[in-house]
């Protein structure tokens, strides 16, 4: 029964990636299916209210309930996918695929607050945002944080980008800014300046914001921008005038 | 075989990624010099010299920096275009030995296309102060080709190249892409006729989406060609569900790493770096200001105090005494007045060039040079950052910009790599109008630094404001698009200036500027003196002279100067100099004269340069603009500046 409810899932993914793409037939699905299509698993999603017909059974789509349960296994799928390729740096769409079945919603929000919410897939599809996201949930600890937060003279290694600009990945990846190198920020302003594998990159902000990296501190506080009490204000100046670099 | 091998020209290719010393290893091999300089962005068009190793000939191709033949910018589609249709013999690959691991996916990519490689680990010197060593005959053994160790800066390694060069060989580099993206490119390349060359890597880049391929396809092979790949293009990818790019730069970069393994040794940690903690100091916000200011005034104080004084001992010492001889023989008439008169050929050609412009651009560019060398110019792109986002140009046109310093015809031509229309034309004014050139920051130097500090200060801010201002406005007049450029500059590394370098790049700069410019000196002479001997130059002072005099505040004198800068800005400068010496201008006049010749016509290499990036049309509104706004500020600076002064 596990099984039967696990290939109704799939149904559910597929057709919220059709409507990624725009697409709205019942030959679509059938395509993305492939030799798992079978017109008895529709039909019964229709029963249940997940699926909704248009146009004389031809389109089909996804009900309010429907949107919801998928939004749900995407967006596990893709976390999941986003950890394991951080983690091992490839081969993670089939231990994504059994872990977006899960029904805890905790466990998926966990390991995005982990991952410092991440916005894309390694694919570079989007990631439906969950509550955490919406809340920019900090209460824990942030493994994975966008380098613009880094103190500067820290060197850690990058998590992943933030980027659904292929030719801007290249980019990057040429200067071999990419997951598991190590990457040291040597100045914020006025623009940021960060070294790896021996090379100086100057970088605009919104790049640098989309290098994430994995955090050093262990009880990591967010840069408090709107605060402004003696010591961090004082910790901000002593960081203005750091030149040299600390080792990491 | 052999006599046919040795009849024919070999063509060897110098590849690199930006800044890893092409330039230098192509001058050390053909003895030819080329500009050079520790910045990426010097070179940006393909040179060629030729070279003889025993009795094989070659012709050696410099080209600008390739990151990969996935392309990135304008000039990198130069130098891809140029390897796929040359067909070289021979590809010298340029590694900075410092920075493998970046040109190994380039390494990767020149691999597949199975011609003879050469590859030449430069500034290998500067890897062992980094803690790092580099085992370059298992790199060798690993990639299949030959391996040298070079030092291009020193010129060492040159004959090793050369013997390379005999042994270069096909390498070997296996990436495989995985079951669907293999197959993928087994239909595409089946459906690429069977005489084009790179088949499998045009079938790569085309399925990588690259910018510029699809063109190339379509004008070789025609647009129904094209259709079909595409279609089978749209087939592959809906089967392979993930990201095309990504798998394909995996596998790179594990072969990267796996090559990188193998053959570097690191220190655990790495020693101090001196030069990282300098270069950080040039950057730096507060820091970097102070040594701005010092670097300038530190310009300042020798091109007044030395090249100046040079000058002056060159006039006295070699002008006077031939003036003396000509004195004699020609006491007074045609022939004195041609010769060494107000605007003789000799005095207003000759020794304008040799003894008044040339000492202080020697000196000058010596200290512009060694800057160079050092590597300090592109960390001000770093500085100029947040002003000039504020232009509405976005980080691409930082290093266009500041290489303006250096020529502004160069700066001009490298403004190919911002994407956007509006941002170029906003760069290209800029570097026409704004920015002053390293031979105009000297003799403007030198011009002012008889009048005191005061006089640079004033003429400097004004210039600053005005660069400001312009910036300012071409931006709200001009309409926004919606493309940005993506601001990632790598900087070079700071380094010791080579002497040997410095002198030999500033013998060739001196050099270059005498073989342009000598003759147009003699010739803007020569029309001045017809011109006064006619009687125009007088009816053209007298027409002029509610504009010089009234509204310029100028001596009717600057006439000369303007009609000498049409020519070539250095005469005009030159002149300027032989005017404050007769005492004709003042401390104000002086700094107006600065201003307006520094800013109201680029140079004709300049002018050429705005015709080919953005049309001869808007060239001759820009030109127009920035003469009239010249004349304009410098009016109004001699209204504003005479009530305060």
């Amino acid at each position: 029964m596990a099984n039967n409810w696990h290939t109704k899932e799939e149904y559910l993914e597929r057709l919220w990636e059709m409507k990624e793409k725009g697409q709205v037939s019942v030959h679509d699905l059938e395509e993305a299916m492939a030799s798992d299509f079978d017109r008895k698993f529709i039909e019964e999603l229709s029963m249940e209210g997940l699926v909704v017909f248009t146009d004389e059974e031809r389109n089909i789509a996804l009900s309010v309930d429907g949107e919801s349960q998928a939004r749900r296994i995407i967006r596990a799928h893709r976390i999941g996918e986003r950890l394991l390729f951080d983690v091992f740096g490839e081969e993670f769409e089939k231990g994504a695929c059994e872990f977006e079945h899960t029904k805890t919603v905790e466990l998926v929000d966990g390991i995005c607050t982990l991952l410092g919410h991440p916005r894309n897939c390694p694919h570079g599809t989007p990631i439906p945002e969950g509550d955490c996201c919406l809340r920019l949930a900090k209460t824990t600890n942030n493994a994975v944080i966008p380098l613009i937060e880094m103190a500067i003279g820290e060197s850690t290694r990058v998590a992943y980008i933030e980027s659904r600009d292929d030719h801007r990945m290249h980019r990057l990846n040429g200067l071999q800014i990419r997951p598991g190198v190590v990457i040291r920020l040597h100045q914020r302003y006025p623009c940021y300046v960060v070294e790896c594998e021996g090379g100086n990159i100057a970088l605009d902000d919104d790049i640098a914001a989309s290098i994430r990296v994995w955090s050093n501190q262990s009880h990591y506080q967010p840069r408090q921008k709107h605060l402004k009490t003696n010591q961090n204000v004082r910790n901000r100046w002593r960081e203005f005038l750091r030149i040299g670099h600390r080792s990491g | 075989m052999m006599s046919n091998q040795e009849q024919s020209v070999k063509k060897i290719m110098i590849i690199g990624v930006p800044n890893t010393g092409k330039s230098l290893i192509f001058s050390n091999l053909t003895g030819k010099f080329t500009e050079v300089a520790n910045s990426p962005l010097t070179t940006t068009q393909i040179k060629i010299a030729p070279l003889v190793i025993g009795d094989q000939q070659y012709d050696v191709f410099d080209t600008p920096g390739l990151h990969s033949f996935y392309i990135h910018s304008e000039e990198e589609i130069l130098v891809r275009r140029a390897l796929f249709s040359e067909k070289p013999d021979i590809i010298i690959q340029c590694i900075d030995a410092n920075r493998l691991k970046q040109s190994l996916g380039l390494t990767s990519d020149l691999l597949t296309l199975d011609l003879p490689l050469v590859i030449c680990l430069n500034a290998i010197d500067e890897t062992a102060r980094k803690g790092m060593w580099i085992d370059s005959v298992a790199l060798s053994r690993l990639l299949g080709v030959p391996v040298i160790e070079s030092m291009a800066l020193q010129a060492k390694g040159t004959n090793e190249l050369k013997t390379a060069i005999l042994r270069a060989r096909t390498g070997k580099c296996v990436i495989s892409y995985g079951d669907i993206i293999e197959d993928g490119l087994f239909q595409l390349v089946s459906k690429l006729p069977s005489d084009i060359e790179y088949r499998r890597t045009i079938a790569l880049l085309m399925l990588m989406n690259d910018s510029h391929i699809d063109l190339d396809v379509a004008e070789q092979l025609g647009d129904a060609v094209l259709a079909d790949l595409k279609s089978e293009i749209v087939k592959i990818k809906q089967h392979f569900r993930g990201n095309v790019i990504l798998a394909i730069e995996n596998p790179h970069n594990r072969w990267i790493n796996h090559i990188y393994e193998r053959v570097v040794k690191k220190q655990k940690l790495p020693p101090a770096q001196a030069a990282q903690t300098i270069a950080g100091l040039c950057r730096h916000p507060i820091w970097g200001l102070p040594i701005l200011f010092l670097v300038i005034y530190i310009l300042y104080f020798l091109v007044v105090n030395v090249a100046n004084v040079i000058s002056e001992l060159m006039s006295s010492f070699i002008w006077n005494p031939v003036q003396k001889v000509i004195n004699d023989i020609f006491p007074i008439g045609f022939w004195h007045d041609m010769l060494i008169g107000d605007y003789g050929v000799l005095s207003l050609g000759i020794a304008n060039a040799l003894l008044t412009v040339l000492p202080i651009l020697g000196v000058f560019f010596l200290l512009f040079n060694t800057l160079e060398e050092v590597g300090y110019i592109p960390n001000l792109s770093v500085l100029t950052k947040r002003l000039l986002a504020k232009f509405g140009l976005s980080g691409g046109a930082i290093m266009p910009l500041v290489l303006g310093f250096g020529c502004k015809t160069m700066a001009t031509l490298t403004t190919k790599i911002l994407r956007s229309d509006r941002e170029r034309y906003i760069a290209i004014f800029l570097i026409a109008f704004a920015i002053p050139c390293a031979p105009q920051i000297g003799l403007s130097m030198s011009i002012l630094g008889r009048m005191g500090v005061g006089a640079f200060v004033i003429a400097f801010s004004v210039r600053a404001v005005i660069g400001i201002t312009s910036g300012l406005i071409l931006n709200l007049i001009l309409k926004e698009e919606e493309e940005k450029f993506v601001f990632i500059q790598e900087l070079p590394d700071m380094k010791w200036p080579s002497p040997r370098l410095v002198l030999r790049k500033t013998y060739y700069r001196l050099y270059w500027f005498l073989r342009e410019s000598l003759m147009v000196f003699l010739y803007s002479a020569l029309a001045l003196f017809l011109l006064q001997k006619f009687g125009i130059l007088e009816a053209m002072k007298h027409a002029l002279r509610p504009v010089i005099e009234g509204f310029l505040g100028l001596p009717l004198a600057m006439v000369d100067v303007i009609i000498l800068c049409f020519a070539r800005s250095e005469a005009g400068a030159g002149l300027i100099i032989n005017l404050i010496q007769k005492g004709q201008l003042d401390y104000k006049q002086c700094i107006i004269a600065v201003i307006i010749t520094t800013t109201f016509a680029p140079c004709f290499a300049n002018i050429i340069a705005m015709i080919k990036e953005v049309g001869g049309k808007r060239a001759a509104a820009m030109l127009c603009t920035i003469t009239l706004s010249a004349f304009s500020i410098a009016g109004a600076l001699n209204w504003t500046i005479g009530k305060l002064l």
